[in-house]
């Protein structure tokens, strides 16, 4: 398992040394000069020039991305702007703050709307999906699965605009969305964030219905599972125990990619319900034209994806004996 | 200077919701008018800006009929302040905040009406002019203090200008720098206050600050009205950090201030009400909230529930919601004139003759552009470049477009006939997005049937004002706005049509060289009568428009909304937005 783990974590390392590399020269090379969009509307060449050399843009490309390597281990100063402290993602010349403490400040955020949501698609989308393959072919399975196929066509901007109108314009039976930190104020924390998680939630809930559903289904009638009924095994133990751990594996995976794109941001969910979060950060950012920041997003939604991987792949073993780390 | 402070919201995003401001307090016959009917000049929204006396300069500000101290405002916005360090501001909504932190020596002290007067704010009066306008000065009023309750001083004056000196402010407006050093290329001259040094151009003596300039500025006590110029305590500057918490000498301070997420203001308790003729100051405290979507702020706005009822946006209506807002919640709605001109330029330097660019005048759909940017929402039809809101306006219609706002293909066609030019290729720049797309259509369509060749080249916003603002930048006609930093002449046509500018990055985007243009520019800038020289301004707006250099579009309007529970909400004039400081809480 350690030897697994160590060769995954270098292996993420040089993957996402590649993708910010790779990210770092797309955003250099597009037309987009961020002197000059810093430097704003009163702008004259001496003030430009001042700005390029302020924000260290006036370098080669390859020794610009390489002063932001050494400024990730040994933080950098931007004249004219400010310091940015080790470990340096770049400094944003819009916001003006270091790259990395916008995404910390904003990450409580987006991880609150993840866990949220997370814990209401996993229990309704795995559990109704379970229910739906015990019941095969009776009408809860059949209500499930066209409720499930309606919820997974719609969209977040259009749920979620439609449920702020009537449930918090029109009726005020929710509170307005927002985030306050859980440590401020529990009952507010909960009450902004529960529109945004049920509507984000179902969403997912209908996807992981459907997932769970097809992978019972498929596991229920595997050899084993028959074996098992067989040999006398009570029918909670058999669903359980042996199906329900077999279906788990692409319901963890699919789960894994979720908690990587969810951490990165819902850009949609929270744009919907205006709350600043990853997702608004990086939208924003593109609206801006704030490339150091975009940049710094990117990379860390790359670390979550390429973590939350990792982590998916040590899970298989717990989940399934059949499969065994080298 | 590329764009003016205000012209930043024309070119930018907010220009699709300005596109469907509302006149809801001005002139009824142009909220009356449709698409393509006419329209008298726009002179029912122009005010007149007056300079004020020392009397005028004194406080307190006159109270606001029903209004009483108390309460929180909540302001949702999309968007934080991009800068709080008065030397760093220039764009207007940031002076919307700057008007309750940082006092200037002159302001302009807005009445019910609407009208405005120019007097001293932390000065005791629009200062003394020396040397047919070379040497200004002004006197600190008593009792003027930081939030910390340290005297402002001269010294602290002149720390601001000088910071705008210093490497780390980009941002702000260079006017002032220029004068006192006589360069453009000023921090050669002089490279800010931190090295111990201060300008020889600046003299202090006890409340007494006296600017030298190179160049006689008769209206200089308007240009210290920018917050650029605002004063910053020697002893609290923090550099660069002063952005995040700037010190006070207004009647609130920052309180807490999370970038892009919120901030506080809170009362600051040594702003005396006596020294300000400006400002009011009713709330105990505003709540900003940013990220708020303008549909969102808008869509709560109008809900009207809990805290909300409290709430103002400063961002314009946006257009998907103007009628709503107007048939349900009527008397929350506020319009009015801003500072902004919105025309298309033509580039004289390559449609040369004349006559082709009368042609282009006469056949331009004014009235169907306007229709496609939400009707008379969007504005008055404009007939000149000179906002109604600029000192000295005078009405003019050299064109006709009151008359035929819709254009006279017909009469263009002869026009280029009779110049021998029919079939001439006009080459139309405009951005790419879904409005100008559409605006596209409708020029390009009044142009051909006036007899042109057109060609149309679609250009990322984001880079527009870079591509056209290029010299040899290969367009004909392309869309503009202005408005001026100040609102006399000076700071409309000495930008956009003293042939100086017509250099790369210019602001002489139709790339005008004319002498006379240039000579009545001059004799304008000298001359130290504010009444002669606001009617040279006017006769210089009548004498550009006659160059065809450009197509008059509207006079800008914009549209606000506010909660119920708040009263006297009225847009500055000077930055498009609500003022803070005149608003009040009901109980």
């Amino acid at each position: 398992m350690l030897r697994f783990l160590v060769r995954r974590l270098l292996g993420a390392v040089i993957t996402l040394l590649i993708i910010s590399a790779v990210t770092f020269m797309l955003f250099y090379a597009v037309p987009r000069d961020p002197a000059r969009i810093a430097c704003g509307k009163l702008c004259t060449p001496e003030t430009l020039e001042l700005i390029r050399h302020n924000m260290g843009i006036s370098d080669p490309m390859p020794v610009q991305f390489w002063h932001w390597l050494s400024g990730i281990f040994l933080g950098r100063e931007y004249p004219g702007f400010g310091n940015c402290d080790a470990p340096c993602l770049g400094y944003s010349f819009v916001n003006r703050e270091p790259v990395l403490a916008t995404i910390l400040d904003r990450f409580p955020t987006t991880f609150s709307l993840f866990l949220g949501s997370a814990v209401v698609f996993l229990i309704f989308g795995i559990g109704t999906g379970m229910l739906a393959a015990l019941k095969q072919g009776k009408p809860l399975d059949k209500i499930a699965s066209s409720a499930s196929l309606v919820a997974s066509s719609m969209q977040i901007y259009f749920v979620g605009t439609l449920a702020l109108y009537l449930l918090v314009y029109q009726w005020q039976v929710l509170d307005q969305p927002g985030y306050t930190p859980f440590t401020e104020n529990p009952g507010q924390w909960f009450g902004g964030l529960l529109l945004p998680w049920l509507i984000l939630a179902l969403i997912f809930t209908a996807n992981y219905t459907r997932m769970t559903r097809s992978q019972m289904v498929e596991q229920l009638q595997e050899d084993y599972v028959r074996t098992a009924r067989a040999k006398g095994l009570s029918r909670p133990n058999v669903f359980f125990r042996f199906a329900w751990r077999g279906a788990m594996g692409p319901i963890v995976t699919i789960f894994g990619v979720d908690v990587g794109v969810l951490l990165g941001g819902g850009m949609i969910t929270e744009k919907t319900f205006s709350i600043q979060g990853i997702g608004m950060l990086s939208l924003k950012s593109v609206v801006n034209n704030d490339l150091p920041m975009l940049l710094g997003v990117m990379v860390i939604t790359a670390t979550f994806v390429v973590l939350a991987n990792i982590v998916v792949d040590a899970c298989y073993a717990l989940i399934d004996p059949r499969i065994r780390l080298a | 200077m590329s764009f003016s402070r205000r012209n930043f919201l024309i070119a930018t995003g907010v220009v699709a919701a300005s596109s469907s401001v509302l006149s809801a307090c001005s002139s009824g016959d142009s909220t009356n008018n449709t698409g393509g009917g006419k329209q008298d000049a726009a002179k029912a929204d122009a005010t007149v800006v007056k300079i004020g006396t020392a009397e005028d300069s004194k406080g307190p500000a006159p109270e606001v009929s029903g209004a009483k101290k108390g309460g929180t405002v909540y302001l949702l916005n999309d968007d934080d302040f991009s800068h709080l360090d008065p030397q760093r501001i220039y764009y207007a909504w940031n002076s919307l905040a700057a008007m309750v932190l940082s006092r200037t020596l002159t302001g302009y002290k807005i009445a019910d009406d609407g009208s405005q007067t120019l007097v001293g704010d932390l000065a005791t009066d629009t200062g003394t002019m020396k040397d047919g306008g070379k040497t200004w000065s002004f006197t600190l009023k008593d009792g003027i203090k930081w939030e910390d309750g340290s005297d402002v001083t001269v010294d602290d004056v002149r720390h601001g200008i000088e910071r705008c000196f210093a490497n780390f402010i980009t941002e702000g407006a260079f006017y002032v720098q220029t004068w006192l050093t006589g360069s453009a290329e000023y921090r050669k001259s002089y490279p800010g206050p931190y090295g111990g040094k201060h300008l020889k151009s600046i003299e202090t003596s006890g409340k007494t600050i006296t600017f030298r300039l190179s160049e006689a500025r008769p209206d200089f006590n308007y240009v210290m009205a920018m917050h650029s110029y605002a004063p910053t305590p020697v002893k609290k500057d923090t550099k660069q950090d002063y952005d995040k918490k700037p010190v006070s000498n207004g009647p609130y301070r920052v309180k807490t201030h999370v970038t892009d997420k919120s901030m506080t203001l809170v009362r600051n308790e040594h702003w005396d009400p006596a020294t300000d003729p400006i400002r009011n100051a009713y709330p105990d405290q505003f709540d900003f909230t940013f990220g708020i979507e303008q549909l969102t702020a808008i869509d709560r706005l109008l809900a009207d529930a809990g805290k909300d009822q409290y709430a103002t946006s400063w961002r314009t209506i946006p257009q998907e919601r103007i009628q709503k807002a107007q048939s349900e919640a009527k008397d929350r709605v506020f319009a009015q004139l801003g500072n902004g001109v919105s025309c298309y330029w033509i580039n004289t330097g390559r449609v040369k003759d004349k006559s082709v660019r009368e042609a282009i005048i006469k056949a331009w759909p004014t009235a169907a552009i306007r229709q496609l940017q939400g009707g008379s929402v969007r504005g008055d039809y404009a007939t000149g470049i000179m906002s109604p809101l600029v000192a000295g306006y005078e009405s003019q219609d050299v064109w006709g477009k009151l008359k035929n706002p819709a254009g006279d293909p017909k009469a263009a066609k002869e026009i280029l006939k009779k110049a021998g030019k029919s079939g001439y290729k006009v080459v139309y720049a405009y951005q790419n997005d879904p409005t100008q797309a559409k605006i596209k259509v409708v020029v390009e369509n009044a142009l051909k049937a006036a007899g042109f060749e057109v060609v149309t080249k679609g250009i990322d916003s984001t880079t527009w004002y870079d591509q056209v603002g290029k010299l040899d930048n290969q367009f004909d006609v392309y869309w503009g706005g202005w408005s001026s930093d100040w609102p006399t002449g000076y700071s409309v046509f000495q930008p956009l049509f003293d042939s100086k500018n017509v250099v790369d990055q210019g602001q002489n985007y139709s790339h005008l060289k004319d002498p006379a243009v240039d000579a009545a520019i001059k004799a304008a800038t000298a001359e130290t009568d504010q009444d002669k020289a606001n009617k040279m301004w006017a006769a210089l707006d009548k004498q550009v428009t006659e160059t065809a250099a450009f197509v008059p579009d509207v006079y800008m309007k914009r549209i606000y909304m506010h909660g119920s529970k708040l009263g006297n909400v009225k847009m500055d004039p000077n930055f498009d937005g609500s003022m803070l400081y005149k608003m009040y809480v009901k109980s």
